[in-house]
């Protein structure tokens, strides 16, 4: 771990109560997912199929590419391609400046995340705002996001409630979830009515027959692209599913991994513009065909983003996701990190895992992505930035037997101390979370040796 | 070569085209009565009433719109208004702005085929429009034959009606518009519907 993802792991979720309902909140979606697993009989073979699916798709990305662009034209969209976050940040901005659009509803979209297109456009002066209740609320507290579904899972409702009470004018000091959410409501509502143009992500894009498909509980992405008369959809490469009946594979997994739920409240199909309104797509690289080139880490593109390995695992469950310092979090953040993060210190997010291989044993397409961690360990771009000055001696200690043996004797003899003196001072961060081991009493050799 | 060209260079650099495409899943066998249908929409937060018979139809609509939102702007669809006959609603205006359909208490449409694994309701976008009905309205009421449920989503994506991803868009909705986003708490209505309810009707009524 670099000494900044040190800090942040220490500063983003403070111990205490918060820490502990933002573990409590997060590991109640992965019983559900558990329980909603239990209760599909088709769940472990629909997983085998969507791995097996992605895996074909991947491997004739272009042919897939090609036939959606096609089919998507035919629709009457338009189809962009991006090789990197500046380009989409340009092709949007051009769309935008080209209509006029000045006031913009946004949906929840990790990709757009990625690329930082928010901050381009505020700079651009243009009026952006996140429709989805999560990405709204770290959009007015100027956060960003915490978690893949739930962006402001590390907030409680007492914060939500002051944010509110000064941003939208909600009641003082009311923490309801349902008044905090009307008055979300009736203010973005007005926005929906005002705006100029609609951005969304999309979860699939369907090679056969260009149809963009769009999920969200609220309904917020088809209000927003169903009042102006310009929707411009955001994806990476990797969305691309072949046909319809692929498509069914990953609708029936996508809810039941990210809350248990058996499908969202909106699956929308989306071929071709409305009448009277305009419909581009940018397809965005950014990275991705890095991934797609290496074997040991192509599969990281199968995720379809359900948050599944952030809910079960006991890194994020503690850290939150402002930690990992890049707009994705958890295990599948940390693996494709390295590769698509901009910032330097979020490259060094695979050595900031236990490796307890949770993430891999609840993804929905079966990504491998403890051993993919452990790969970018030993990475050429990687090798050495885990290694920590107790590693070092350790190495050194276990190469040589004598030395091995003289540090046994000197541990022996200076145990009683380490609590004493290393307690408080130099090992004040490591064991502030730990306890020293018993001490275990004679060597195996000096054992060994008495009983011959 | 143009951007497009150069990322199509380099995806075709990294795939090999070895992997075939998987035979299709093939599903459990599970029910796809109203009953099934209706539990996993009621999981969902919405409501399922009926199955009603085609002449009872038109009174217990108008019943349910008294009591979600009396003498509130109602609008059906022409396929509603051809089974509900006439009542407290009004046709949806022909090429309406979606802008001017922001005070619509309740919407009232047609679905096009029923999901018993999950509850969820295809709405073609012939007969969902405007687009924006559906999810501006306060209360969506959708009128089903249960002769159109399937069990699970691979028959949903099999059956869906000639021609119906050639009207930008066919959605399914299951239950009301909803919000988890604050500690994890669900909440009702959070920019569409407050309400779902989906009226069975009797297969052979027609």
């Amino acid at each position: 771990m670099t000494p900044e993802l040190d800090q942040r792991a220490e500063t983003s979720l403070p111990r205490g109560p918060r820490l502990t309902a933002h573990d409590a909140a997060v590991h109640a979606l992965r019983e559900k997912r558990d329980a909603a697993g239990r209760a599909e009989p088709d769940f472990e073979r629909l997983r085998d199929q969507a791995q097996a699916v992605k895996a074909h798709t991947l491997d004739q990305l272009d042919v897939y590419l090609e036939r959606f662009e096609a089919s998507a034209q035919a629709a009457g969209a338009r189809v962009h391609f991006a090789a990197d976050a500046a380009e989409l940040r340009q092709i949007v901005s051009g769309l935008l400046a080209a209509k006029g659009a000045r006031r913009v509803v946004k949906s929840k979209s990790m990709l757009t995340e990625e690329c930082g297109l928010n901050e381009a456009l505020e700079r651009a002066g243009i009026d952006v705002v996140d429709t989805d209740l999560g990405e709204r609320i770290v959009q007015l507290a100027h956060e960003p996001p915490s978690h893949i579904i739930m962006p402001a899972i590390h907030q409680t409702r007492a914060d939500i409630a002051a944010l509110f009470e000064r941003e939208l004018g909600s009641a003082p000091g009311d923490t309801d979830p349902g008044r905090l959410t009307a008055a979300a409501r009736r203010d973005l509502r007005a926005r929906f009515l005002a705006a100029d143009a609609a951005i969304t992500g999309a979860n699939f894009a369907v090679a056969e027959t260009g149809s963009l498909v769009i999920v969200t509980n609220e309904g917020n992405a088809d209000l927003g692209t169903s009042l102006p008369a310009l929707h411009i959809a955001c994806l990476g490469i990797e969305k691309l599913v072949p046909g319809l009946a692929e498509l069914a594979v990953f609708l029936r997994l996508l809810a039941r991994s990210a809350t248990g739920q058996r499908i969202s409240a909106y699956t929308s199909l989306v071929t071709g513009p409305r009448r009277g309104a305009e419909l581009h797509v940018v397809l965005v690289d950014n990275g991705r065909t890095r991934l797609l080139a290496d074997p040991r880490h192509r599969s990281a593109l199968a995720c379809i983003r359900c948050g599944a390995c952030l809910n079960t695992c006991p890194v994020y469950r503690r850290a939150g996701g402002h930690a990992y310092g890049w707009a994705l979090p958890g295990p599948i953040g940390s693996v494709l990190a390295p590769v698509l993060a901009r910032s330097a210190a979020a490259q060094g997010l695979p050595f900031a895992s236990t490796l307890c291989g949770s993430c891999s044993a609840v993804c929905p397409v079966r990504i491998n992505l403890h051993e993919q961690l452990v790969q970018w360990r030993s990475s050429d771009s990687l090798r050495g930035q885990g290694r920590l000055p107790g590693t070092r001696l350790g190495a050194a200690l276990l190469a040589s037997p004598a030395l091995y043996r003289a540090a046994g004797l000197a541990a022996r003899i200076g145990w009683p101390l380490l609590g004493r003196v290393l307690r408080p001072r130099l090992l004040r961060g490591w064991l502030s979370a730990r306890e020293l081991p018993e001490h275990p009493g004679p060597s195996f050799r000096a054992r060994f040796g008495a009983r011959r | 070569m143009s951007a497009r060209d150069e990322l199509f260079a380099r995806v075709r650099a990294a795939v090999s085209h070895k992997l075939p495409r998987p035979a299709p899943f093939e599903p459990a066998r599970r029910k796809s009565d109203f009953a099934a249908f209706a539990a996993e929409l009621a999981a969902a937060g919405g409501v399922a009433l009926g199955p009603l018979g085609p002449a009872a139809l038109g009174e217990r609509v108008a019943a349910l719109c008294r009591e979600l939102a009396p003498e509130r702007r109602t609008l059906a669809s022409d396929a509603a208004l051809l089974r509900l006959g006439s009542g407290p609603w009004q046709p949806v205006p022909a090429d309406a702005d979606p802008h001017a359909l922001a005070d619509v208490a309740i919407a009232i449409v047609c679905g096009a085929l029923g999901v018993a694994e999950n509850g969820a309701v295809g709405l073609d976008g012939r007969e969902a429009r405007p687009r924006a009905l559906p999810v501006i309205c306060e209360h969506l009421v959708i009128l089903l034959e249960t002769r159109r449920l399937v069990p699970e989503m691979h028959a949903a994506l099999a059956a869906l009606p000639e021609g119906a991803l050639a009207h930008h868009h066919f959605t399914f909705v299951a239950g009301p518009s909803k919000t988890a986003d604050i500690e994890g708490e669900l909440v009702l209505g959070a920019h569409g519907p407050r309400s779902l309810t989906v009226v069975g009707i009797d297969a052979e009524g027609g």
